[in-house]
């Protein structure tokens, strides 16, 4: 096969997101320097839904590009769930850049759609070397938005650091996968797969050390312990829109290759690991919610709460009954991911604006100042808690009875006893939203602008839909053919 | 009618929705809404349980999730035990409704609170409805966070946030042994149906280690729900919510919720008798150890949620002795007699203009007539006095306990039967006779708050009729109808006898210290000083518990965090000094001798070369 006849038209729907990405970097261009530019955030948006469908449409039928690109039922959803989120993220940032006129609007967007184009590779790659260009597409565009507030001292901090840590990262995932090719030949997913039993009775140490190189460097870019570290200063500094990039879609796409390189590349050694992330989905569960307990910012709070959310998603990798289960389970809780996540992100995003204060008390007395604010935010922190008759908890449930039905007892039992934990530091932001009187120097009703109202109340509907009505996802996952 | 038993908490969650949108316009009048609601779902209770009186079970569901092979569905259920329960539940709900009206009439936020009492009665009722355990966990959830609002409802009092905060954390830790105990049965059967669960326990599919320890997770979630030791620290606390909210969630439904998922789950625990003796043992444990707390304590609330501990523990008790009926007889009579206390309690506070001290009571009698009268049953009726409703539950229980044959269980019923009449009527001698000691002249209250005692006072006197010997048990035959529980114990007049003069005798001895006042108050006190200062800080278990997890929570979190931040800033600013000092040592490196270049550059190779070897293993 030639890249003549190669069916490229299973790329349609990154062509198409690149096209209308350069358009956005030039139209910006041709608009000036320094005005309001909503409109780019507008064509951002629809840039995003329009690929959303091209998805739908082009990734429906199965297929690849010569073992490089595949299309497959796992990569249409979690195309469609970054997609989406990407335009959740658009729409809070469309406020934000709205107030901050050092942030400088068009290669904001355009650097969002390159960052999303690079995770829709990622998700979609059989091959080290492709998988590798899409993460660090992904990567180095996260890296220019943490610090995109330029005059700011945080973000260009938070940037530094995200930078050198992830570069770090970057080096063990291609330190890793040099082993790997180097003892196989090929990077090859589907290949490695074949030539990896053999070769973990002929070189177990070194292909375990492969192994664990290329989990710390995953471990790094999904966050979990003990690579969480730069989370909670990135987060914290960096824009509150990018923030919710990077604890959503960053965080999703780096799951995406987490499942693609270990279920496809290592699926038949699936021994050999299982426990590794066993033991790393433990220790993130316990570590991020301890340390959540005892955050007193918001955003940072969050970081921890997004690297226990990390570890439950671990959960089910490490306790495999079947493929087709586990894969559900997970899909099923990133979606509850994105929806409660971004939903909280937004609500987030527009209290410490507007109280310009990232404190937890900048939630104190929100239940007066926005009611409607407050019961949504009340109802996405149950759902990352995982209380009943959210998509949280049922996601909660779901991996939870995957755990035990794989008899790891003990992790199912500290999953659960941490989720108890978490409570604790949950409601303190409901503590404060119900609990306590509005700041005096505060607006007494804090007005909602509309991308912001409409990215919570989708977020809204999905959460408490996709708890009543888990049926609708869990079917559909059921019947899904996950890997090519 | 019985098909349309959905709607009964169906009334309550259109209230809820009601007031939710139109809560600000309506203000006080929100109460007649919740009022309207409550009495159709009473009506729609009371038509369903006599239609299930002549009927059948019925059952309706449909498919809700599919879980790998097996589906899950939703619906309801009316059961012998959840249409008693429907009607315990909407009755004392609606009482209460129409109690809250004057009880909180000066409060600005009236129509939250009875949003807050719709979504709770809802919930409730959900729960008692729910054809299948995982639905009854969803509910079990709700009532829970009913629960945390209506505690936190004075939010402003910072007792009150860190009551809700305590209530709702204490009972997650229950929670997640039911949840454990739930997704251990459904691995073990493959169903979350309640019948599914009992014919895998009768047809031997599950391990006997396995069913006692799914009993014993499912337990925990009760000892938990239903404040049992060690988890009844927070009820006590939960007292910082308004009265009204204490009567209803706090005394007579949301914390039977433990006992009655013991008794729908009954079947399973019939089969461990492990399980069974573990709750009868924590039910006794928990029964005396409440019963003393009681003694002392001096707030009328508080002595109230103790005795409700108390008599959540009797129930279990009960349960764990193969008293299916008793405990259930018990739970219903309970729910009677503790919620017109509680409202007693609510007319006594609003009275003398919201003191709670009982030292700051005393002479009520004559100046609130109808309270004192309807407190006086209740008091009456939770001793165990004969006819009241109290006393043909009780002696049920002494009789299962018995029969069962554990002298010790049997002597702890007793000694705490004693007790309760005691501290009942040490609380009513000290309220209720002598001189009045506060400041402020109390009054009696009006009939929005008068009618429900009535009501409930004429229930505490009647209730137990429905399970005497002189109407046939006629309760046992319909609850144990259709349901393998076994053989049910009967006290004789013997028991009887023996019960009623205990009660007596503890009605006595609180007469002789607080009525007669011939022996001093501060006799016993002084008599056991250390007994009465561990009773008086209730066996420092809040100490305990903030020394042994709370505080060791708080402080792993900051010593891992203090890592953290030690470690990430380890790493960046170690980076900045290497690559700085590695800039100015190459810097030194290049002086121009060329004779220094090759050195560098014969080691580097050197290095590179030797690293090769190592990895190729020539070394290793």
């Amino acid at each position: 096969m030639s890249a003549y006849n190669a069916n490229w038209s299973l790329m349609t729907p990154e062509i198409v997101l690149m096209i209308l990405a350069l358009v956005i970097f030039t139209l910006d261009f041709m608009t000036g320097m320094s005005r309001n530019k909503p409109f780019l955030g507008r064509l951002s948006i629809l840039s995003l839904l329009a690929t959303t469908v091209l998805v739908a449409v082009f990734n429906r039928e199965t297929g690849q590009i010569g073992d490089m690109f595949v299309v497959d039922g796992f990569a249409m959803v979690l195309k469609i769930v970054i997609l989406l989120g990407v335009a959740g993220v658009i729409a809070i940032s469309m406020y934000y850049v709205d107030r901050h006129r050092d942030v400088y609007q068009g290669e904001y967007y355009s650097l969002l759609l390159f960052a999303t184009l690079g995770a829709m590779l990622m998700v979609s790659s059989a091959d080290l070397i492709t998988l590798f260009v899409g993460l660090e597409l992904l990567s180095i565009s996260a890296y220019c938005l943490a610090g995109f507030k330029k005059y700011n001292g945080k973000s260009t901090e938070a940037a530094i650091k995200y930078v050198v840590l992830g570069g770090t990262a970057s080096a063990f995932i291609l330190y890793g996968m040099s082993f790997v090719y180097g003892l196989t030949g090929t990077t090859s997913l589907v290949d490695i797969n074949e030539a990896v039993p053999t070769l973990f009775a002929d070189y177990p140490y070194i292909m375990t050390m492969a192994i664990m190189f290329m989990i710390a460097g995953f471990g790094f870019k999904i966050s979990v312990v003990p690579f969480h570290m730069w989370a909670p200063d990135v987060y914290e500094g960096a824009p509150t829109p990018v923030t919710s990039f990077l604890s959503v879609v960053s965080k999703i796409a780096g799951f995406g290759i987490v499942l693609r390189v270990f279920f496809v590349g290592f699926e038949s050694v699936y021994d050999e690991w299982a426990f590794i992330f066993a033991l790393l989905a433990a220790i993130t569960m316990i570590v991020g919610n301890m340390i959540a307990i005892v955050q007193r910012k918001v955003k940072r709070l969050m970081a921890f709460s997004g690297v226990a959310q990390a570890g439950y998603l671990l959960v089910p990798v490490a306790t495999m009954v079947s493929l087709d289960m586990t894969m559900s389970m997970i899909t099923f809780y990133a979606v509850a991911y994105l929806l409660m996540t971004l939903g909280a992100f937004a609500i987030i995003t527009l209290v410490t604006e507007d109280t310009e204060d990232d404190a937890l008390t900048s939630f104190s007395g929100l239940y007066q100042r926005a009611p409607y604010l407050a019961i949504a935010m009340t109802i996405f922190l149950l759902s990352l808690a995982g209380l009943p008759i959210t998509a949280g908890f049922f996601g909660k449930f779901y991996i939870f009875v995957g755990a035990i039905q794989a008899e790891m007892l003990w992790l199912a039992v500290i999953m659960i006893f941490t989720s108890i934990v978490s409570f604790f530091y949950y409601f303190g932001i409901m503590k404060q939203m119900f609990m306590r009187d509005p700041k005096p120097n505060d607006d007494q009703t804090l007005s909602v602008p509309k991308p912001v109202s409409a990215v919570v109340t989708i977020s809204l509907v999905g959460t408490i839909g996709f708890g009543l009505l888990a049926n609708v996802l869990t079917n559909y996952f059921n019947n899904l053919q996950w890997f090519f | 009618m019985i098909q349309n038993a959905w709607l009964i908490p169906v009334f309550p969650l259109i209230a809820f929705v009601v007031l939710l949108l139109f809560g600000r316009v309506l203000r006080e009048k929100a109460a007649y809404v919740g009022i309207t609601a409550l009495a159709l779902s009473f009506i729609f209770a009371v038509a369903v349980l006599f239609e299930r009186i002549g009927g059948e079970t019925y059952t309706f569901v449909v498919d809700w999730i599919t879980f790998g092979e097996s589906t899950v569905t939703m619906g309801y259920e009316v059961t012998p035990l959840n249409a008693m329960m429907l009607i315990v539940v909407t009755l004392v709900s609606l009482v209460v409704h129409i109690f809250s009206r004057d009880y909180m009439h000066e409060d600005d936020r009236i129509h939250v609170f009875y949003s807050y009492l719709g979504l709770f009665s809802f919930s409730m009722l959900g729960l008692v409805l729910a054809p299948n355990i995982l639905q009854l966990f969803i509910f079990w959830e709700l009532v829970g966070l009913c629960s945390f609002l209506l505690v936190g409802f004075w939010y402003y009092k910072p007792e009150a946030a860190s009551a809700a905060k305590k209530a709702f954390l204490t009972t997650r830790v229950g929670d997640v042994g039911l949840l454990i105990g739930i997704v251990l049965l459904f691995n073990a059967t493959g169903s979350f149906e309640y019948a599914d669960a009992f014919a895998a326990v009768e047809a031997g599919l599950i391990s006997d280690t396995m069913v006692t320890v799914i009993a014993l997770c499912i337990f925990l979630g009760a000892v938990g729900k239903s404040a049992q030791f060690p988890l009844h620290v927070w009820l006590p606390d939960a007292m910082e919510g308004p009265t009204p909210v204490s009567a209803l969630i706090h005394a007579a439904t949301m914390v039977a919720a433990g006992v009655y998922l013991v008794g729908v789950m009954y079947p399973f625990f019939l089969a461990s008798d492990t399980a069974l003796t573990i709750v009868a043992y924590v039910g006794a444990i928990t029964a005396i150890f409440a019963a003393t707390i009681a003694l002392v304590n001096h707030d009328i609330k508080r002595i109230l949620a103790y005795s409700t501990i108390s008599q959540l523990g009797f129930m279990m008790l009960a349960l764990g002795t193969a008293g299916y009926v008793a405990g259930l007889f018990h739970l219903m009579t309970h729910a009677f007699f503790k919620a017109l206390l509680f409202l007693g309690a609510g007319s006594v506070i609003y009275g003398v203009h919201h003191r709670q001290d009982i030292r700051e009571m005393g002479g009520l009698w004559r100046r609130m007539k109808v309270t004192s009268v309807t407190f006086l049953i209740g008091a009456l009726a939770i001793a165990g006095i004969f006819p009241l409703a109290g006393f043909w539950s009780k002696e049920e229980i002494f009789a299962s306990v018995l029969a069962n044959g554990d002298p010790f269980l049997f002597a702890i019923a007793l000694i705490t039967a004693f007790m309760t009449a005691f501290y009942m009527f040490r609380l009513f001698f000290k309220a209720f006779t002598g001189e009045f000691r506060g400041d402020h002249e109390p009054h009696e209250n009006n009939g929005f708050m008068t009618l429900p005692l009535i009501v409930l006072g004429i229930l505490a006197v009647v209730a137990g009729f429905v399970n005497a010997p002189f109407t046939g048990h006629a309760l046992e035959g319909f609850l144990t109808e259709g349901i393998a529980v076994g053989e049910q114990a009967h006290g004789g007049f013997g028991l009887a006898v023996v019960s009623l003069l205990i009660a007596i005798g503890g009605i006595f001895l609180a007469w002789v210290i607080y009525g007669k006042r011939s022996i001093s108050e501060d006799f016993l006190p002084g008599k056991f000083r250390a007994a009465h200062r561990l009773l008086m800080n209730k066996y420092f278990m809040d100490e305990l518990y903030t020394v042994v997890f709370v505080r060791p929570c708080v402080g792993i979190g900051k010593a891992l965090y203090a890592i953290d931040r030690f470690i990430v800033d380890g790493i960046v600013n170690l980076l900045a000094v290497v690559t700085r000092s590695v800039g100015s040592g190459l810097g030194k490196r290049q002086t121009g001798q060329f004779q220094t270049y090759g050195v560098v550059t014969i080691i580097g190779g050197i290095a590179v070369v030797a690293l090769a070897f190592m990895l190729r293993g020539y070394f290793g």
